[in-house]
């Protein structure tokens, strides 16, 4: 097992550090450092002289370094957003001629959408009115219409799409991310998690690092919460002023040199000295980063209104500050979960998301951060075509076809790739399995699935354990 | 023992019968040339990448005729007699539940290659054997499957050196390097080393200046002593084991029920004693495992020991993960075998087999958890506890009675529903069952779960051509328009030959022959029905004349039939599962409602009556074994060969891995703790080298495969080992033993020539200096308080409330569900499996922590009121009290003139406050030389 940060093992002795930096441990030599650490890469420790959160290099030439997951948690109806099915409403109230699938309750009749569906952009692309303004981006979407999962349950389909495995405890797709890449900005965290008003179904498993280091983690943050101090745990100190704790800190600063002085220069004292300065700096920036109090009135606009969009502004925040991997939820509990009244449903939660996602996508592509991010937008599974019983007015969890898209990042654009059969039910042609989406995320950002491994409990583990082909066809 | 090899060599004898059938004939040119250019390319393009050297799915390689002969771990996939039964012709033609290759049928040419290929014997050019042969014989040379020896001591060059046997070995090798050891540590260093090292506190400034000033030529000895006497001692190091028994106070994420466990601090609390008491490390193994079976005596505590196979995670009630956590538990933290690899295939790297795992699978599946855990200790004689009891045996009765009804309603309603369960199995025919699906239906539907015991029964029947069901899968394959004729003829077809079909079978379809499926399914419903109504008869009639019930029925015919209902598997005969996993077997909302409803009564009431007296969270035997097969691909829905309880097969030399006795629970602890068992003591004293080094002998401790690093000091290893068994499997005489040995008390310093030829220090040229971790750093910002509470065990607290609890962070409340940021902060590890070692990295949420926690506040308040601090009015000689305290030395002149400038001419208690928090802020405070 990697040792993090090598406690026992000087790895870097002061005289090192020294060497490298000149006078003392500036922020100037300390990002030489980091950029030396980069070179070095993941292989031998995955940690650098910040810990384990250091930014590392990926296998090859990667066409995305952050990423975006828009987790529309319950699961979003593929059939009345990305995926139009003409068929549907034809054969509205009729039985499914093939039968139905078996999914987690009962179903009866087919359902067409209520939402009208149009063509949107260059590549004329059909988009369902819920996500109209989302639509004007099409053309640097690529569409997966072919997904498909495991179970029609909501635990090991969250598990399997954010963790790769649907029952055993293993590290979330953004732990590997972190522990692959590190992160560029030691001041804020690597993996930021952000779900409105509590946790969803499963909670914390979604964002674990199981047996990866802690520091891999997703930092979870009520996004409901809007004092921005109360985002990040212990990020301000009630009593003592920043000029007080500056003090204490170059009197810890000089006790700790004549400490270290005395021990030969321990890389570990080193660490942990300037683990004290980065914290002292992260008191600011990251309540900085989490203000958007700071952005223009237009630009706040832009996004428009509710914790939804506060959180997707806080995200291209974090992102211009170099934060690895965002994941944002609807809401807790499960709120795309529309047994019944979906079309209320859904067009109240797509008005939450549709105006932010565009105001979103635009505003990176304007910052030029849109091509190094990869954005995924999707679900654990999608919806039946067919309406579930007694109600009829609502779809039951299918996981035999849904969509998820991707932008930015080296994705290919205005691109709709596979298909689900006329009605919508299971993935038809090339079908993509969430282990698929998985390889095809790592390679955007330079690796090789099969070799971002972890060593634990006697094999090497890895995100899409024995399974996942990348999608070339995805990549622009 | 017999019966596992004999299992064994019935598959190996069954094997050579087939070679032998198809003899090793030379291969003509004609057959030579159809293999080279028509099969060959085939399964090399699409077979080999999962069927060839590399890899083995389910067993089978492709790559040879004996290999293809040989089969795979369900047993042979060509048929000598029937070559067009054979299974790899039924996979190929997507015929069956196995469909290969699995991401597209082969071409019509192709399949018709192979099918010819297989009729004529398979002629294989060349040599019949693989290429590449699997080397299954390395693990008899890896040196952890070794016999524990007893090495000599080596010959080192500077005998005045050593103290001990250990510095020996470690001196032999650093001479062998080059190196020379470090300069004995001073006293203060040795005194806060040992202290915290033992008891993970700091030593008060009394009792360094005791130790500083004990002339005493074994000072250190009565130091070491006196630690290990210490309560705190038990405190410190059950949390080191605790990592290994991913102790937790929850259950993880489950949907249904009570998430904590409320008795989950029993097992810390026994963790703890055991290790004050000095328990011979053998006998806590074997508590742990089995204490239900030992007679115990008066003391029944022992039976709390049992949490570390039952304080695991819950993964949402699925027992085969539950299972599958125990085995994980079990085998890595006792043995550092990674056995769960097993649980899909043979281990890849081990000598561990799906058998040798699911040998162990049927040991925990034998054992069962009570509803209601036994308590420990005897209930208090008040009227309290009688109204208790009273209110408790109202509420488990309405449970029970529950449980039977539904169960008894859905084995009854199994037997008359054959029909409907035939064709709801019948429709699933070609798919492989699956047991993950958490289905919901309405009352009165078919429940899924019998569904699917009638789909494996059926697979199972069709596997073994049982003659009851020969004519039902005949017709099974028949397109629905023609099925009236085709079914007609099959019926007349299997008449010529008794052998083939069950008379009764026969006498009901002959006359008329069936004209569709569900036509055929209720006709075999009727004949089962029938047998069962005479059954039902036969039992009345026993009970009237107060005469045994009879065990079978008088007529072998009738017999074979009442086994479709009764016998060992049968498909309604679902055994009743105990605790939430009774659910599986209520699908509809309603039932599932009144019984989460009667079995949360229960639980609650158990456990949060104001008196309730604790319980331990045992395991016990089941009523009925459980007779374990080897699950294909880890999958329940396909068992293959059946393998009896028994230890893994390598590491018993002798004919007695066959567990005999009830579960083999006791067995299995007795043979972990075998002296003859090269991992367990090896395992043990590398874990306890590990916490008094900072780094282990053997650098993965719950991994001594193959794939392990190789240990640093092999001999001294072994030598450990073998003393710790001679001790009597003392820990307490373990941690004396190293901590005596003058490469415990080395100086941490670097030096030039030790970090140019060894820079991580493996062969301990220096003492490791290390950071304290999570519990000890809260432990010790609580122990300068002075405030530290000494009360040993009890329920456990929730550290993060206020006002804040002085107890000692071992009896923190462990939230697996959802470990809080401030343990994860500082590398606790993850209670979801158990943890080999800890992580310890440096991040800024620590320092965060330190600079603005309120605890560290309260903390730094409590300090500068201490009598011994407050009531000193000169500031120099307050700032050299603080050191003591915190750092068990006076302040340099430095430091006094670095205080002095921070507190400025007159301090006010504000600043005071600062300059301490300051020093709980440093390196010294948190690293230990």
């Amino acid at each position: 097992m990697p040792n993090y940060n090598g406690p026992w093992n000087p790895g870097m002795s002061r005289r090192e550090l020294l060497a490298r930096s000149g006078t003392g441990l500036g922020m100037l030599a300390l990002s030489n450092l980091l950029r030396e650490e980069g070179q070095l890469g993941a292989a031998e420790s995955g940690a650098g002289p910040l810990g384990p959160l250091s930014p590392k290099q990926p296998h090859f030439a990667p066409r995305a370094k952050q990423v975006v997951h828009l987790f529309m948690n319950g699961g979003p109806s593929h059939i009345d957003t990305f995926d139009p099915k003409p068929e549907l409403k034809r054969l509205h109230g009729q039985p499914l001629p093939m039968g139905n699938l078996r999914t987690e309750r009962k179903t009866g009749a087919l359902m067409g959408s209520p939402f009208q569906f149009q063509k949107y952009g260059e590549s004329g692309i059909e988009v369902s009115e819920l996500f109209s303004q989302t639509a004007q981006c099409i053309d640097d979407i690529a569409v997966i219409r072919s997904m498909h999962a495991d179970v029609p349950n909501h635990e090991p389909s969250l598990m399997l799409m954010n963790c790769g495995e649907g029952r055993l405890p293993r590290p979330s797709m953004g732990a590997w991310v972190t522990y692959g890449l590190g992160s560029e900005n030691q001041n804020l965290p690597g993996f930021v998690v952000m779900c409105p008003g509590g946790y969803p179904i499963v909670a914390t498993r979604n964002w674990r690092s199981a047996f990866l280091p802690g520091a891999f983690q997703g930092t979870y943050i009520n996004s409901q919460q809007k004092q921005v101090d109360k985002l990040i745990a212990n990020i301000k100190n009630e009593d003592l002023t920043l000029d007080v704790q500056r003090r204490q800190l170059d009197l810890v600063r000089r006790l700790n040199e004549k400490h270290a002085d005395d021990r030969e220069r321990d890389a570990q004292l080193e660490t942990r000295i300037q683990s004290f300065e980065l914290a002292y700096r992260m008191q600011s920036e990251a309540t900085d980063a989490f203000d958007i109090s700071q952005e223009t009135k237009e630009m706040q606009e832009r996004y428009g209104t509710g914790d939804v969009a506060r959180q997707l502004l806080i995200t291209r925040r974090l992102l211009e500050r170099g934060v690895r991997f965002v994941q944002l939820w609807s809401g807790a509990g499960q709120p795309w979960d529309n047994h019944s009244d979906l079309e209320k449903q859904h067009r109240k939660l797509s008005g939450d998301w549709d105006r932010p996602i565009a105001a979103f996508l635009t505003d990176l592509k304007q910052r030029g951060l849109l091509d190094s991010t990869l954005v995924l937008w999707g679900g654990e599974f999608g919806r039946t075509p067919v309406a579930e019983l007694p109600q009829l007015n609502g779809r039951d969890h299918n996981h035999y076809g849904f969509t998820c898209w991707l932008a930015g990042g080296g994705i290919r654009g205005g691109y709709v790739h596979g298909a689900t059969d006329e009605f919508g039910f299971a993935a038809a042609e090339k079908p993509v399995h969430v282990h698929d989406l998985h390889a095809t995320m790592l390679h955007l950002l330079g690796f090789d699935h099969e070799q971002l491994t972890y060593r634990y409990a006697g094999r090497d583990f890895r995100l899409t354990d024995v399974h996942g082909h990348v999608i070339p066809e995805l990549i622009a | 023992m017999p019966a596992l090899r004999a299992v064994i060599f019935g598959f190996f004898a069954c094997l050579s019968a087939i070679s032998v059938t198809y003899g090793d004939e030379k291969v003509s040119p004609a057959d030579a040339e159809f293999f080279e250019k028509r099969v060959r390319p085939v399964l090399a393009e699409k077979c080999y990448s999962c069927h060839g050297a590399e890899k083995q799915e389910l067993g089978i390689r492709l790559d040879s005729r004996d290999a293809v002969i040989t089969g795979g771990d369900a047993g042979p996939i060509v048929d000598s007699e029937a070559p067009s039964e054979s299974p790899l012709l039924a996979a190929i033609g997507y015929a069956g539940d196995v469909q290969m290759p699995p991401d597209g049928q082969l071409s019509a040419d192709e399949i018709a290659a192979l099918t010819r290929w297989v009729k004529i014997g398979m002629p294989w050019p060349g040599s019949s054997t693989p290429s590449v042969e699997k080397n299954h014989d390395a693990y008899k040379q890896h040196w952890a499957f070794q016999p524990i020896t007893d090495p000599p001591l080596p010959e080192v060059q500077d005998a005045e050196w050593s103290r001990t046997s250990i510095d020996r070995f470690i001196l032999a090798r650093l001479e062998q390097a080059g190196l020379t050891p470090a300069p004995e540590a001073d006293r203060k260093t040795l005194i806060r080393r040992a202290t915290f090292d033992l008891i993970g506190l700091p030593p008060t400034p009394a009792e360094v200046t005791a130790f500083e000033n004990d002339p005493s030529p074994d000072a250190y000895e009565k130091l070491i002593d006196r630690l290990l006497a210490s309560p705190r001692y038990g405190e410190r190091w059950a949390r080191h084991w605790l990592d290994v028994a991913r102790y937790a106070d929850n259950k993880g994420y489950i949907f249904f029920g009570d998430k904590k466990y409320h008795w989950a601090y029993t097992y810390r609390d026994y963790v703890i004693r055991a290790l004050n008491d000095d328990l011979p490390y053998d006998r806590f193994v074997v508590e742990q495992l089995a204490a239900d079976q030992l007679d115990l005596g008066e003391d029944k505590r022992p039976l709390t020991a049992m949490g570390y196979l039952t304080l695991g995670a819950q993964f949402s009630g699925n027992i085969h993960d539950i299972i599958d956590d125990r085995i994980d538990v079990v085998t890595r933290g006792l043995m550092g075998l990674t056995v769960s690899c097993a649980r899909c295939h043979n281990h890849k790297f081990d000598p561990i087999s799906a058998a040798d795992y699911y040998g162990l699978y049927g040991v925990f599946r034998s054992s069962t958890e009570p509803t209601i855990p036994p308590m420990f200790e005897a209930p208090p004689d008040t009227e309290e506890h009688r109204k208790f009891a009273a209110e408790l045996a109202v509420k488990q009765q309405k449970l029970d009675a529950f449980v039977t009804e539904k169960h008894t309603a859905l084995v009854t309603s199994a037997r008359k529903r054959a029909a409907e369960y035939l064709m709801a199995a019948h429709a699933k025919r070609n798919q492989p069952p699956t047991e993950d699906f958490m289905l919901l239906v309405e009352e009165g539907d078919l429940n899924p779960t019998m569904i699917q015991r009638w789909q494996s029964y059926l697979m199972r029947a069709r596997k073994s051509h049982d003659p009851i069901w020969s004519i039902w899968h005949a017709c099974a394959e028949i397109p629905a328009d023609e099925f009236a004729a085709t079914a007609a003829a099959i019926v007349e077809q299997h008449a010529t030959d008794p052998a083939q079909a069950h008379p009764a079978v026969l006498e009901a379809l002959r006359a008329a022959p069936p004209t569709s499926m569900s036509e055929l399914a209720e006709r075999y419903s009727n004949v089962l029905n029938q047998v069962d109504d005479k059954w039902t008869a036969l039992l009345q009639q026993a009970t009237e004349a107060k005469q045994p019930p009879p065990t079978e029925l008088p007529d072998e015919s009738d017999e074979v039939l009442r086994l479709v209902f009764y016998g060992s598997q049968a498909p309604p005969d679902v055994p009743v599962r105990t605790g939430w996993g009774f659910l599986t077997l209520l699908p509809d909302r309603p039932a599932q409602a009144k019984y989460k409803k009667l079995l949360g009564e229960v639980e609650k009431h158990i456990a949060e009556t104001a008196g309730a007296p604790p319980r331990a969270m045992v395991l016990l035997d089941a009523e009925e074994m459980y007779a374990p097969k080897v699950f294909l691909r880890g999958n329940p829905n396909r068992p293959g060969n059946g393998v009896p309880r028994h230890f893994p097969e390598f590491l018993t030399h002798e004919d007695d891995q066959v567990f005999q006795s009830g579960s083999g629970r006791l067995e299995l602890a007795q043979a972990i703790v075998d002296p003859a068992n090269p991992l367990t003591a090896r395992v043990l004293v590398n874990r306890v080298w590990l916490n008094h080094f900072g780094s282990a002998l053997v650098a993965t401790p719950s991994d001594f495969g193959l794939r392990s690093e190789l240990p640093t000091h092999p001999a001294l290893l072994d030598h450990l080992a073998s003393e710790f068994m001679r001790d009597g499997w003392s820990l307490k005489r373990l941690h004396r033993r190293i901590m005596l040995s003058a490469v415990y008390r080395q100086q941490s310093h670097a030096r030039d020539d030790g970090v140019a030829v060894d820079p991580r220090n493996r062969l301990l040229w220096r003492m490791n200096r290390r950071r304290l971790d999570f519990e000890s750093m809260r432990d010790s910002l609580l122990a300068v308080t002075g405030e530290l509470e000494q009360t040993l065990g009890g329920p456990a607290v929730d550290i993060e409330k206020t006002p804040f609890t002085p107890r000692r962070t071992i009896y923190a409340f462990v939230d697996r569900m959802d470990l809080p940021e401030l343990f994860r902060a500082f590398d606790f590890p993850d209670p979801a499996a158990t943890s080999p070692q800890r992580d310890a990295t440096t991040i800024a949420p620590q320092a965060l922590y330190l600079m603005n926690h309120k605890f560290v506040d309260e903390v730094v308040l409590r300090i500068a009121a201490r009598p011994d601090v407050a009531d000193v009015a000169d500031a120099s000689l307050r700032i050299d009290r603080l050191h003591k305290i915190l750092f068990s030395r006076a302040p340099t002149e430095l430091e006094l003139e670095l205080a002095g400038a921070f507190l400025g001419a007159e301090p006010s208690q504000q600043q005071w406050q600062e300059y301490i928090q300051a020093l709980l802020m440093t390196n010294e405070f948190l690293f230990v030389d």
